[in-house]
């Protein structure tokens, strides 16, 4: 790990990432905007590399994907945000540029991925908000929509849904929310149904 | 329809989308192509796991060999071979959970596209095997791998910054040490979230390592008798803990326990309180990593600064030596400073010489003829 790390050193690295938003920000082709955010998502992950690429704004660039129309996009997005909220300092980030809204919307993707990305990031954002319970973004992120929605992941085929799912619910809430938005989703039920669950 | 909250883990043999290869991508421009042709893919930990699904297996009966080879990085938990999961012709799947994820991760970066028995691998996690809780610990690890990082980050930083303004080196060490405790504390999968930083204080600091010091001045050898060496005796026993490198600096208390010790020397008839005491202070806080050779030289020169002194004419029978010597051949006094010189160029050379790898055998064989057998 911390090899990986000193084989690039600071500025390198810096500029690398630098070059790579350029990039993104300049290009007209879909193909490299795609291999250019993938290449992000997956730097989000290291966490040598967290620093640099919130000094980068790249939460930002991340987040303004979500609304785009392309799946991949908004797929290599919420991936990247996944991987760069486990950071407190970019988890506030994403939590004062609003950022809750725009993730809860990928709940209702149809890509499997991205929904399960979205999940992900909102179990790191509720971590954030945990000091400050009571704060709005906590409120919404338990808000009782989203735990009605993780209420029907967690009878999801899908098993990798279905745990995070639960995770999350077990986790991020409390028993007694989860019983209320159970409560709210049996006296809806028939209208529940209709919503499509994440292909594959 | 209740959901299975455990979630049996062998049960479900499904394909996944996530299983296939996706083809690789070859319109990146050269800087940002990697090391290996990739497709355009995001990794997130909802997709890593410490499960792996490797595909590509030959059919020809090397279960043993394949375990071995992806025990290799790190103990694997459970295996399996999925006769239902639709396979190539003549190939098998198999189904391999690694105890950690670390492991896991390794060996898939390592192993996948690579050739074995004359098939080519794919290997690729298979999260979908997970428990409800092999995913909260999954997470939970990544929480605790990033905050470490994070942790560590910061503290190197501080440190550059601190390093300008000198910190006592000691502090360094046990900050070291901590950290490493830590580190060995993570790993091991405990539960408790150990985020806070109540929980770096409330850790107890270990001892500082053992000090390579000069505890036996020249000053103090010189006016050495009979008497104060026993004085010097009693004080390397004292020392012995500290003077135990292999690990064990669990006996040796702190340097608390050094303090009584100038009184003693003070109480020595001979010895010469004032020298040693300033040596040993300005001796305390060099506490730093000394490789083990320089170690056994620096031992090597007091030893003879103490020769030194016999020649002068004070001989110290007493002198203790602790530890293996420098690897070194025996050498004779020719007690002839030019005799000396001539002695070592032929010992060099004699090295040199033996030290080549000898052909000649082999080549005898080589040269020398078979003997015909007569028929």
């Amino acid at each position: 790990m911390s090899s990986g790390r000193s084989r690039f050193p600071g500025p390198d690295r810096f500029e690398y990432l630098q070059a790579l938003v350029t990039e993104f920000q300049d290009t007209d082709s879909t193909d490299a905007k795609e291999q250019v955010l993938a290449n992000l998502a997956n730097f989000s992950y290291d966490p040598g590399n967290m620093e640099d690429l919130r000094t980068l704004q790249v939460t930002e660039l991340f987040l303004d994907m979500l609304t785009e129309e392309s799946e991949n996009l908004v797929e290599f997005g919420i991936g990247g945000l996944c991987n760069l909220s486990v950071d407190p300092a970019c988890r506030d980030q994403i939590l004062e540029s609003d950022g809750i809204a725009l993730v809860t919307g990928c709940l209702s993707s149809r890509r499997e991925e991205t929904v399960l990305s979205a999940i992900g990031t909102l179990m790191n954002l509720a971590r954030g908000a945990g000091p400050r319970a009571g704060s709005s973004p906590r409120e919404r992120l338990t808000d009782p929509a989203v735990l009605q929605c993780m209420l029907r992941f967690s009878l999801s085929h899908s098993t990798r849904l279905r745990n995070l799912a639960c995770v999350f619910l077990q986790d991020c809430c409390t028993p007694a929310q989860v019983e209320r938005a159970q409560r709210q989703l049996q006296d809806c039920t028939q209208t529940a149904l209709g919503i499509p669950l994440p292909q594959d | 329809m209740a959901a299975p909250s455990g979630g049996s883990s062998w049960n479900p043999v499904e394909v996944h989308k996530h299983h296939e290869q996706r083809t690789v991508c070859h319109t990146r421009p050269k800087y940002r192509e990697g090391r290996r042709p990739k497709a355009v893919k995001v990794y997130t930990i909802n997709l890593e796991s410490r499960f792996l699904l490797v595909q590509g297996v030959p059919a020809i009966g090397v279960m043993t060999e394949l375990v071995q080879l992806f025990a290799l990085y790190g103990a694997i938990e459970e295996y399996r071979v999925l006769d239902e999961y639709p396979a190539e012709e003549f190939t098998e799947v198999y189904l391999i959970k690694f105890q950690r994820l670390q492991s896991a991760k390794v060996a898939k970066r390592n192993l996948d596209e690579r050739s074995f028995y004359g098939g080519l691998l794919h290997v690729c996690y298979a999260p979908e095997n997970e428990t409800v809780e092999d995913t909260r610990q999954k997470l939970q690890e990544r929480r605790r791998f990033v905050a470490r990082i994070m942790r560590n980050k910061a503290r190197e930083s501080d440190q550059t910054e601190d390093d300008k303004s000198k910190i006592p080196r000691t502090q360094n060490v046990s900050e070291i040490t901590l950290c490493e405790k830590k580190k060995w504390k993570d790993t091991s999968q405990e539960e408790e979230e150990s985020l806070n930083a109540s929980y770096l204080s409330s850790y107890p600091f270990l001892p500082p390592p053992p000090q390579e010091d000069v505890y036996r001045p020249s000053s103090f050898s010189e006016q050495a008798s009979s008497s104060s060496s026993f004085v010097l005796k009693g004080y390397q026993r004292n020392m012995q803990p500290a003077e135990d490198n292999m690990g064990s600096t669990y006996h040796f208390v702190d340097t608390g326990n050094n303090e009584p010790l100038p009184s003693k020397v003070l109480q020595s008839p001979h010895g010469n309180p004032a020298s040693s005491n300033q040596q040993r202070k300005i001796s305390h806080p060099t506490t730093r990593f000394i490789p083990r050779t320089t170690h056994l030289e620096n031992r090597k020169r007091k030893i003879e600064e103490a020769c030194q002194d016999a020649l002068l004419g004070i001989v110290e029978k007493s002198e203790t030596l602790i530890g293996p010597k420098l690897p070194q051949p025996p050498k004779m006094d020719m007690e002839d400073a030019s005799l000396n010189i001539t002695a070592n160029l032929i010992r060099s050379t004699m090295a040199k010489v033996s030290s080549v790898p000898e052909y000649k055998p082999a080549e005898k064989k080589a040269t020398t003829p078979k003997p015909r057998r007569r028929i």
